[in-house]
Parts: C-alpha cells; structure tokens; sequence
C-alpha cells in the first residue's frame, strides 16, 4: 500500500515538473535582441527591426570566425555576427510575434540596450510605442532612447564594431562616450517616459544618424582654414572618414511626446551644463586678443548648478548660476595667458562665451518650441504648496513667459604641464 | 488549551514588523500616491499614529483583564455566544488577510517574475512552506521572522541606496501633495492599514503578558512606519509623482532601475529573494493566528489538524478574485482602509461593554 | 465487503492526523532552579545510604570458629552460577569455562597454584589482553613466596594476600560472576583463592593500541598535533592533560548485551548544568540493543532527531579541542575503540567553527570563518542558481556573458537541469571512489580525474564550460565545511535546491530556503535550540561569527545555562592597567637629546 502511494506520488510530482516549466527557457532557445527600431510603416502602424547576436562560432574546436568580418549581407540581414530582422505589424508586440515565423528561437528583449525611432516617427509622436515599452516586463526601461535622421532600419544595420567581437559591449560603452565629451547626452528610456507624463519638464533625446563619409571634403591647398568653433553640425554630417557610420550628436526636443526640433552639439552641452549632468568635455572658443586663433580648454562643472527661482508680479524669474572649472588644452596665439594678471581675462572670455551660448539655447527653446527640457518646473515647484495649485498653473505654459537670468563663474585651475609659453624665433632672411 | 511556547520581545517585534512592512511591496503605495501626490510619504506617518492610539485603547482592555488572551476576554465580557462568534470573525478576517495577500503575491510574481506558469503550482509550493511554517508552531515562527527580518533589512537598504543616482529632491516639492485636507483624510482613512498588529492581543501569554504587549505593539508600529514612509519617499524621490501613481510595485520598479556600470545592471532579481521571504512570513503568521484563533475558540488542545482544512479555506480566498483589478480594488481595499472596523472596533466596543458591565480580570500576584 | 471497507480504513487511515503521544520535551533549567532541587536529592540521598550502610552491616558474618567453618564450608557450598560466586575452586573454575566455551575457545587462559603448599589458587586472563611482565613480576611472584604465608590461618586468603601480599596498583573486589566476566575480557586478571567467595581483579590492561599520533581529519597549522587514539584510558588521560581541575569527572557506563561497549562521559562538575549530565546518562543507561559499533551507532541511538539531516552532536579527534568545549559547560562522550569524542549541546555555531580559529591572531579569526561561510554559501547553492539564472531569469547576466554561454551550449544536446544533475552525481562518484583507491594515488586520482573529464566532456560537447567551474567551485566549497557531518548534510541540501530551482526559479529556491531556514530553527541539541543565540535571542556570544579578540571573551554561551557564566573579567589583561617596569614619559618631543 505504501508503495503504491508513494509511486502516486511520485508520478504527480514529475507530471508536474514537466508540464509545469513553461517558464523555463533554456538559454540557447532565445535570442537576444540588442536594439529595437522602429520606422513609419507603409502599409501598417509600425515597421520593427530587431538585431540579436548569432551563437555561431561557440564550439570548442578553435575559434574559426564564421563569415569574417564587415560581411554585411543585405538580403538575409547578417551583419558580422548578429542578424538584422525587421517586420511590418500594427504593435511592437504584434511584431514580435510575427518575427517568430521565421526565427527559429523565440525572441527575447531582455538584453536590449536601446531603442531607436526614427525622426519621422517622433515628429508624428511616440506615444503608441512608450506603453508597451513601459508594460512589457522583459525590456529594460534603462535603456538608451536614440531618435536618428533617416530610417531605423539602415541604422541598425550600421550598429557594428570593428574594433572588437562584442556589439552589445560596443553599444554600451558608445552611451557612456557622452560622459566623456557632453556632445551627446544619456538619456534612458525611465527619464524619458518619466518626462513625457511630468507637469515639471519635457522629454529630449540622443539623436543619432549614419554618416556616408561624403562630408570630408577633398583636400584644397587654397582653402583659407577659417576657425569656426562650435559650428552645428547634425548627426550624419560630421566631416570624418572611418570606423562606425553611426554617429551620435545633439539632442531632439520633444513637446510631450511629439519632436519639435534639434540641438546641436554645443547647445546639448548647454543643456547639460543646466541640468548639472554635464561632466567634461573640450570646448573651443576664439581668442579675442587674436583673431582666428582658438583656445581649446578642458571644461567640467566645478559645483552643481545652482537654480532659483521665484515669483515677481506673475512673472517667474529664474536664476542661473553655473560654475565652470577649466584646464588650458592649448593657446595658439601664446599669449601667455597663464600669467596671474592674464587669467581673469581668459575667464571673462570662458564666461561671456558660455553665458551666452547658454542664453541662446533655452531662449531657442522658449521661443521656437516651448518646451522646459531644463527641468526648471522643479524649481518652480518649491514657490507653489500643493500640488493641485502647480497643477492649475501649468508651468509647461507659462515657460515662454518666463525671465532668464544666467551668471557663469569660470575659474582656469591649471594649464596641462606647461606654464608660459616661450615665442616661437624665426628667422629671416637679411636683404 | 493550546500550548504555544514563548517568545521574548525581540522576536515579537520583528514578527510584528514584517507583517506591517511587507505591504511596501505591493500595490499600496500606489495607490497612497494617486490619492496624495507627493505628500504621501506623511500621509503615511498620520496612519501609523492613528493606528497607535487606537492600538493604545485596545491595550486599555488588555490591562484590565491581565493574561487573558483576547478570545477569553470576547468570552467573559459578552457571554459564550456572543464571544464565539466575534472570535470566529477575526479568525475569517485572518483567513481573507492571508488569502488575499497570497493573491496579491501571485499576482505581482506573475506580472514580474513567471508570467507564464499556472498560479496553481506556485499557490502550492507557496502553502505548502505556509503549512510546514504553521505546523511547526508559533515558537519556531517566531524565530524564523528574527532571521527574514534582518534579511529584509538587509535588502531593503541595499534596494534603497543603490538606485541613489537617480533621487532628485526636487520630485518631493511642492510639499503639501493635492492639499492638506486630502492628505489628512487620506491619513486618516488608511489607518487599518496597520491594524494588523492586533494579533499580538491573541497570543499574549506567549509574549510574557500586558507589559510586553504594550511595549512591543508600540515599537514595532513605529518602526514600521518609519521603514514604509521612508520607502514611499524614496519611490517619490526617483519616480515623480506621476509615475510613481503609475507603478504596480515600488519596490520592484527601484530595483529596476539600478544602474551602476556595464556589470551592474538588472540585479532585480536578487530582490525577489527578500520580497518572498517577507512574503511567506506574513501568510504564514495570518494564516497560523487564523487556525490557533479557532482552535482557543472551541478549546481543542492541538492546532495541527486543523492546519489542511484552513489551508483549503484560503487557497479558496485565494482563487475567488477573477483578475488584478478585483484584487486592488476589492480586496487590499478592504484591508487597507476598512478593516479597522472588524481589528480596532470589535475590540473597543468590547472595552466598553466591559466598561459598562463592570467586568474584570483578577490581578495577578507579582 | 469486508476487503472493501478495510481498503476504505487504511485510505482515510493516511490522511486523518494522528496526534504524536504527548512527550514531556527535555529543556535545560536554569541554575537556582537546579541547586534547590539538588540539595533535596543530596539530604533524600544521605538518609538512605545511612540507611543501606546499617543494613549492609547488619549482614555482615561474625567470625566463626574453625570447627564450625569447616561445617559451614561443607554445608553451604554455594552453586557457581550467574547470581553467586561459590566457594568451591573447582566449580568457579568450571563456572568460567564454560562462560568462555573453553577448551574449544584457545584465548582463556588459567594458571593454578598452591600458595605456601596450603591454599589452592587460580588466576584467569585473556591471552594477548594482559601484559605479561605485570602477571608475572607482580602476581604470581610474590603469590609463589612462601615466606609471606607462613602464619596464616584456614579459610578465605584474598583479604590476607590483598593487604600483605599482592604487589599490583589497582585492585577490586568483584562479587557479581557477570562483572567477574567483564573483568576478564577488559584485559584485567582474575584471582581466586579456594574458599572466597569473591574474586580479586588486578589492572594488567596490555592489549596492543596505536600509539598518539597526528590528527587525521582536523589538521591545524599552529597549535597541539596530539589526536585520540583507539584506547579509552588514552584519551581521558588526553584530555585530564589539558584541564587540570579536580572537578573534571569521568563516568563510566556500558552499552551493549552482546558486546558490552565501554563508554565514558567527561564533564566539570560544578560548571556544567546538572540536568544535561543528568539527561545524557539517562539516554545511555536506556539502550537496550545488541551491539554498538562505536560512537557513530551511539550517535544515532542517543540524538535527538534521527531523520535530521544535519548533525546535532559534535565530532572532534582533539583533545584540545574536547577540553576547551568541557570549559565552556559541555558534556563530552567517549567511547572505547573509537578516536572521536562526541561533544552535546552543540549550536550550529560550534560546527562551522574550526581550531585553527582560537590559535590564530584575532585579523585572521574573523576572515578565515567569513571565507569558510562563502564556501559553505557556494558549496550549498552555487549550482541551483546557476540553473535558476539560466533558466529564468537571463537579465541578471551580463550580455556578453550570456551571449558566451549561449554559443558554448549551442551544441550541447541537453538541457540545463540535465547537465547539471550529471555532474554533480559524476562528482559524488568521483569523490566516493577517490575513498576507497589506495595509498597516494587515491588523491591524486581524485582530482585529476575530475578534471579530466571535465574536459573531456566539454570537449566531447556533453556538458558546456560554464558548467564545470561551477561544479568545481561547489566541490571545493564543500571541502571547507570543518565538520564531515554536517558537510554530508550541505551536499543532499544541494540537491533539494537544484530541483526546486529548476522548477520554479529563484522563487522555488527561497522556498526550499525558508523550509529549511525554520527546519533548523526548531531543532533542538540536548535542549539546547539548534541556531540560538541567534533565534531564540539570548546574550550576544562573542565568539559568532566574527571573533572577539581573546581578552574580551568574558561570557560563556548561554545557552547551555552553565553554573558561572562569567568567564573573565573586563580587563583580562590587567598588565594594561599599569606602567610597565621599565617606562618613560613620552610628553613633549620624543628625539630630544639624540
């Protein structure tokens, strides 16, 4: 009797172990999306790609590199050693499922580091496309939201690296080259999502393109070389030759979920700088004591910005305090500028320039598109005492209205490892 | 009569503990935020305190009757009937508190964890660690939530700390949340949500007696309305009031978002370890408080039989509701903001009836 | 229909409860308690020995003339037989023969005699138990002296020859033939002399043993290198070595009807608690079984829990180690043919401690114990949670890690639960063969092979790589667990874990957590709960986890309510108190005057 039970037992607890583990997946039955796109479809709501890593090349008989490398077969979507996938459905998760047709695991979203939509898409708005982002438990909402000029789809497909193996290491450490130069901010899906449904700010996000190296152009000896520092410059046409076509730089605006419009390279810095998030990067400006020579300097923040605000007559005043702290990367004039009684000088000049790249940049955002990607509504926040008045003012409105006033405090701390520049002798010829 | 062993104060207190703070990770804070906004945090301190005073009125009748467990004093002040019916709806009101906290858990594992494997199996795994706990007894209970609390602790402070990068003060302001009236109605009518700590009033002789109770009720109320306010302000501080009203776990979404470098990411999953351990800690003294209430009610010397028919019970409970929303807002409704009526008023009209009938405990030598 | 309802009956026989009979549970009283009782027992105790001393008196024989002796003798010549010693030699001699099924049995031997020509005498020993040089310088030499015997008179010598004569150490008097036989077979020698009814046995305990040697399983690095041996009498002297305290007591009990096993308990009377004495000899005086193979089997028999799984007395080959747990106010248990001591109450704290912890500086203490917890971390869950991440909950690994182990399992043809099942069983074979192989190689072989056919199973695409280092890391973690007892019970642990992982993730890994979390929680040592002081909160011990340095050790655990619970003041080290001998001031600038 007791045998009997216990094979009972025993044949209940093993039904249930097999019939119960929907759950568990092995990990060779999924793959691995690294980048979600989305594009305007033509004859649908969404056209989704996806790029996942392949698991060629894993046995343990030697590496052989399968295909080599910068194989991009256009037609099967194999790109190095990921596969590029892209499917036209009425939702992302529709997509997902659809995709599953063909791909022989099914695919998961758990690793995915970015997601991309196209600029078309973002001026018509995203909305449609942040909720199930934001629901769907597999993705991430720390991944980095990128807008490109252009197709999603062809960007994608020029996510790859040739310098290592891994693309999911490459997209990693390409985010956090924004730390490293303020050109480009960092701006995960949560601070995104959360500024699209904030009374306090608005959304902006990294914009990104493909440069066809077209834009370096040929060499011309009789070209003058003028100095134009912090020109504009939009993603995909940055004069350069070589390594990834894909390029991040400059910021897109949104106005709740819609894009309004760009920043610059300079202007994404600006912004930064504001929102304190601006860590160091290297900044030109144009030396007034001699023209056409430029004064490359390693800027970073030296304090976060201090921002206050308050109410005058129903105008919001905002003050801005921003406190730079500077290295000297060069000074082409040799003007000896490291001197004490010449440093204020060159501070001036810091500070004048920021100021005023400053003023343009929120004033661009006053005017052109009212939108308070500076987060100001925060500050604002602290002069209201509950939230169902702050609500009824709707600061998101008032933000054209209001009164900028911006003080920069810029110290040069030291000048790489030289001091004073001696003159450079020539000679001349004797008549 | 039951024999439940003792337990000293340290314990008791973390036994109490876990049962209040293990709300925080589900769906209450969400719904505190949609009503208060960015106040919510203090909201919550108004309830605890609510909840001390009453939890203060109720030791009044505890004091009165010295080392009677609350079943005997429904007994003496209002007849053997009457008593046994009152005992009897708090022993149904743990059972739908353990039920419905077993839902909830299945429900949040599902949306965040295992969506597609069937509740049953994990309802069953989950009662049958509930069951092993109960039968096993109060003393061992007792000693098991020592050990989860620090553990929670532990991870609670980690979940906390690590997502700081992404706190803002700013997100608290403006202070008062929509205004203060709503912030002190809502206070005030979420004050069952520590109500729970009347179990203690059950099982006074295995906390050393009314002293103790006093004592334990007090520190563990405070204590965990420290740890719930400070882990809604921080749910305020990374999420804005807005998205905060939109998360269906705090915590989990907290531990979502930790971000430190390319190794350091996604470790939420960790967190399910603390967040089932807080879990099973507050069914299983639910559900052992609900057999051992009904067993000091008909005066059975031995609660382990009773344990598989009261398991049956709640896993019934547990599968009444039909989806998440029945659940949110049918179930933890009640249980967050009426159920002080069956915990805090049952016993203070018997505070007065024994007021009124001039009923008393004999003092005890000491 | 009889079958058919019997069926019913035995159906609903397995799922009504049946209540367990209601065992009073030992606990351990605290101290006062235990005095007043004590001194009730001691005044009850003295009034009846008073009371058995004059009854034994009573029955003692006068003495009585030759004539009426020599009557005596003739009439009452007692029956050799299990109750009574008689007076007769030859019956005696008979008596034991026929115990020891001599003469077919080659190992009794008797040796008889004539003292002084006058007396008939006979001694019985089991060859190759006794040592030879005593029987013959000591017992029979001086027996065979006639100067001593000249003026004795008739009747019963042994009192004579035990005063005047016999020149061994330790002798007794044995009147029970059962204790008689005993005797014979611990290796003592047998006297008799005709006309006694008693026998005299002499201490001649020669049997060959293992000298002390170095210990097996607990090495230490800094500290005592002696390890028990096989012989009892050894190892108490061991440990009376180390506790030089008058109170320390050993007492003896026997187990076994067919082999009467020796056992002896040690505990410092008057710091240890009473009832745990009290307790342990209950629970071995109450065995009533055949054979005892050593302390394992006793073990088994006297713990409080035999379904559980992880060992609640403590096995130690060191006497070091036994003597500073009897100074704590443990009870310590040994057992003849067997080098281990088994030590009760012990906490789970006492298991994971090692030696080498009390020796070492206070830095290393703490460290050394945190690793040893890492392994046992590993040792227990490392392979369920790799199923479990694997399985479930992919986010938690980082990409490019994933994307490795994808490609490496690409070609394996099972599944993960699968590959990890089969490792861990290869391991346990592995290691249970590594047992039984001779000599050096056994060790070697061990870890080479394993190994070997790591790699030769990844590369024949059977398990993937990952896999190995993680079952290596399991192994090694196992192999730091200090006690074997309880590492045994960390690998079928480990098992559970895996399977519960498998099916449910992380989830079912807290759940197997919890089970086992409240499992130890309500196990119980000799009344002591298993994880106090930590589950039931009692004084803070400072000797946990991380390691109080020596001098601040002042308490005793209190679990074991020991009579004195302090065991140094707060300032141990008292010459900090002072200025040493040789000192200077060390105000002002110190390099003056150089």
């Amino acid at each position: 009797m007791k045998k009997f039970i216990s094979l009972l037992i025993i044949f209940n607890l093993s039904s249930l172990l097999t019939s119960c583990t929907t759950d568990s997946k092995e990990i060779d039955n999924q793959v691995y999306t690294l980048i979600i796109g989305c594009d305007k479809a033509v004859d649908n709501k969404i056209r989704l790609t996806v790029q996942y890593p392949t698991y060629k090349g894993g046995s343990t008989g030697g590496s052989q590199k399968s295909g080599g490398g910068g194989d991009s077969d256009k037609e099967s979507g194999v790109v190095d050693n990921t596969i590029v996938q892209t499917v036209e459905a009425s939702s992302i998760l529709e997509a997902l499922d659809l995709m599953n047709t063909s791909t022989t695991r099914k695919i998961s979203l758990v690793q995915a580091k970015a997601i991309v939509f196209s600029e078309e898409m973002a001026r018509e708005g995203i909305k449609n496309y942040l909720q199930p982002i934001a629901r769907f438990r597999e993705t991430r909402r720390i991944m980095q939201l990128i807008i490109c000029r252009g197709s999603a789809q062809d960007f994608i497909k020029e996510n790859r690296t040739a310098i290592g193996d891994s693309v999911a290491k490459a997209m990693e450490l390409a985010s956090l080259q924004s730390d490293s130069t303020g050109y480009f901010p960092r701006t995960p899906f949560q601070e995104f999502y959360n500024a699209v449904i904030s009374p306090y700010r608005q959304p902006f996000a990294v914009y990104a393109g493909i440069n066809d190296y077209t834009h370096l152009k040929p060499l011309d000896p009789d070209s003058p070389s003028p100095l134009r520092p912090q020109i504009e410059i939009l993603p995909g046409d940055i004069p350069r030759q070589g390594d990834r076509k894909f390029e991040m730089i400059g910021t897109a605006v949104f106005n709740g979920d819609k894009m309004v419009g760009t920043l610059s390279s300079y202007e994404t810095r600006y912004l930064m700088m504001v929102t304190s998030s601006f860590k160091r990067g290297i900044m030109t400006i144009e030396d007034k004591n001699s023209k056409q020579d430029a004064i490359p300097l390693d800027i970073r923040l030296g304090r976060k910005t201090k921002i206050k605000t308050h109410f005058e007559n129903s105008t919001p005043v905002i003050d801005i305090k921003i406190n730079i702290e500077a290295d000297i990367g060069a000074i082409q004039s040799r003007v000896k500028y490291e001197k004490l009684s010449n440093i204020s000088d060159l501070n001036n000049q810091i500070e004048t320039n920021i100021k005023k790249g400053v003023e343009e940049t929120i004033k661009k955002a006053q005017t052109e598109w009212n939108t308070d990607i500076f987060s100001f509504g925060k500050k604002i926040a602290r002069n209201f005492f509950t939230t169902t008045e702050f609500e009824k003012y709707n600061w998101l409105e008032h933000f054209t209205d209001a009164k900028i006033n911006v003080e920069v405090d810029a110290n040069v701390r030291r000048t790489g490892i030289m001091m004073d520049s001696s003159p450079i002798k020539y000679s001349e010829m004797k008549k | 009569m039951m024999k439940e062993g003792k337990f000293g104060t340290m314990e008791a207190v973390a036994l109490t503990t876990i049962v209040l703070i293990t709300k925080a990770f589900y769906t209450s804070i969400r719904v505190l935020v949609k009503a208060t906004s960015t106040s919510a945090w203090f909201a919550t301190l108004i309830s605890c305190s609510v909840s001390i005073l009453l939890f203060l009125l109720v030791y009044l009748l505890m004091k009165r009757f010295p080392n009677k467990e609350l079943v005997e004093i429904f007994e003496i002040v209002t007849g053997k009937f009457i008593g046994k019916i009152l005992a009897l709806i708090f022993s149904a009101y743990f059972v739908y508190y353990a039920g419905s906290s077993l839902r909830e858990f299945v429900e949040m594992i599902k949306a965040y964890v295992l969506p597609y494997t069937p509740p049953s199996a994990i309802i069953f795994v989950f009662l049958a660690v509930v069951v092993f706990f109960a039968y096993v007894g109060l003393e061992g209970i007792a000693r098991m939530s020592y050990i989860s609390l620090i553990i929670v602790i532990i991870g609670l402070t980690l979940i906390l700390i690590l997502p700081l990068p992404f706190y803002n003060v700013d997100n608290l302001f403006p202070l008062a949340g929509y205004s203060l009236q709503t912030t002190l109605f809502s206070g005030l009518l979420r004050a069952s949500a520590y109500s729970d700590v009347i179990f203690l009033a059950f099982i006074i002789n295995a906390i050393h007696g009314v002293k103790q109770f006093k004592k334990v009720g007090l520190t563990s109320l405070a204590l965990s309305g420290a740890i719930i306010s400070v882990t809604i302000l921080c749910s305020i501080l990374a999420f804005e009031y807005t998205q905060a009203s939109e998360n269906l776990s705090a915590l989990f979404q907290l531990s979502r978002n930790i971000y430190f470098n390319r190794f350091f990411q996604r470790v939420e999953s960790i967190f399910i370890f603390i967040w089932v351990v807080a879990s099973i800690m507050n069914v299983a003294l639910a559900f052992y408080m609900s057999a051992s209430i009904f067993c000091k009610t008909f005066k059975i010397p031995n609660h382990r039989p009773s344990l598989l028919p009261f398991a049956f019970c709640t896993f019934t409970v547990t599968l009444l509701p039909q989806s998440l929303s029945e659940v949110v807002e049918r179930n933890v409704l009640f249980l967050r903001q009426y159920s002080a009526v069956i915990t805090y008023l049952i016993p203070l009209l018997v505070l007065l009836l024994s007021l009124i009938r001039g009923k008393k405990g004999e003092k005890i030598k000491i | 229909m009889k079958k058919k309802q019997n069926f019913l009956i035995m159906l609903f026989s397995y799922i009504t409860y049946k209540d367990k009979k209601n065992i009073k549970e030992f606990y351990i009283p605290e101290v006062d308690e235990i005095s007043k009782q004590q001194q009730d027992q001691k005044i009850k105790d003295e009034k009846d020995s008073v009371h058995k001393e004059k009854k034994s008196r009573a029955t003692l024989k006068k003495p009585v003339s030759v004539a009426e002796e020599n009557e005596e003798r003739k009439a009452e010549k007692k029956k050799a037989d299990d109750k009574t010693i008689s007076t007769d030699i030859a019956q005696n001699i008979d008596y034991i023969k026929a115990k020891f099924n001599a003469p077919a049995n080659k190992d009794i031997v008797f040796r008889e005699f004539m003292i002084a020509g006058k007396y008939k005498a006979f001694i019985t020993y089991l060859d190759g138990m006794v040592d030879k040089n005593i029987i013959n310088n000591f017992i029979l030499r001086p027996l065979l002296n006639d100067e001593k015997f000249k003026d004795t008179n008739e009747g019963c010598q042994l009192d004579y020859i035990v005063q005047r004569v016999l020149e061994t150490n330790q002798i007794r008097t044995i009147t029970n033939p059962t204790d008689a036989v005993y005797e014979i077979l611990s290796g003592n020698t047998l006297l008799y002399t005709d006309g006694c009814d008693y026998y005299i046995t002499n201490e001649t305990k020669g049997f060959p043993a293992r000298g002390v040697e170095k210990p097996v399983v607990e090495g230490v690095i800094q500290g005592a290198q002696e390890a028990f041996n096989e012989s009892l009498r050894t190892n108490v002297t061991l440990v009376r070595k180390i506790v030089k305290n008058p109170n320390l007591t050993t007492e003896f009990i026997k187990v076994g009807q067919k082999s009467q096993l020796q056992c002896a308990i040690m505990y410092i009377d008057g710091l240890t608690n009473p009832a745990i004495i009290d307790e342990v000899k209950r629970r071995i005086d109450n065995l009533d079984i055949d054979y005892s193979q050593g302390d394992g089997m006793l073990e088994q028999l006297i713990e409080d829990n035999t379904f559980s799984i992880i060992p609640t007395m403590l096995t130690t080959e060191r006497p070091d180690r036994t003597a500073s747990h009897l100074i704590e106010g443990r009870v310590a248990i040994l057992v003849e043919g067997s080098p281990f001591s088994k030590i009760v109450p012990v906490t789970l704290y006492t298991l994971i401690h090692s030696t080498e912890d009390a020796n070492m500086r206070w830095p290393f203490g703490t460290f050394l114990r945190l690793i040893r917890l890492l392994g046992i971390f590993f040792a227990t869950l490392l392979p369920a949670i790799y199923v479990a991440m694997t399985n479930f909950h992919q986010e938690m690994i980082p990409t490019d890690l994933l994307i490795a182990i994808a490609k490496a399992k690409e070609n394996v043809p099972f599944p993960t639960i699968v590959e990890v099942l089969l490792m861990e069983v290869s391991f346990e074979l592995i290691r249970e063969a590594g047992i039984r192989i001779p000599g050096v190689i056994g060790n070697t072989l061990g870890i080479i092979g394993a190994l070997i056919l790591g790699q030769a199973a990844v590369q024949a695409n059977i398990v993937s790589p990952v896999l190995i280092i993680v079952v290596a890391i399991t192994g090694l973690g196992n192999f730091a667990v200090p006690n074997v007892s309880l590492a045994l019970g960390i690998r079928l642990l480990r098992f559970a874990f895996i399977i519960m992982g498998a099916f449910l993730g992380f989830y079912g890994l807290t759940a197997v957590f919890m089970i086992t979390g409240m499992y130890l929680v309500s196990q119980k040592s000799f009344g002591v709960p298993f994880v106090a002081p930590v589950a039931p909160r009692t004084t803070r011990s400072s000797d946990l986890i991380s390691r109080k340095p020596v001098w601040k050790q002042e308490k005793r655990s209190d679990g074991l309510n020991p009579i004195g619970i302090g065991r140094q003041p707060k300032v141990s080290r008292k010459w900090t108190q002072e200025d040493p001998n040789y000192s200077y001031s060390r105000e002002g600038n110190d390099d003056e005057g150089r």
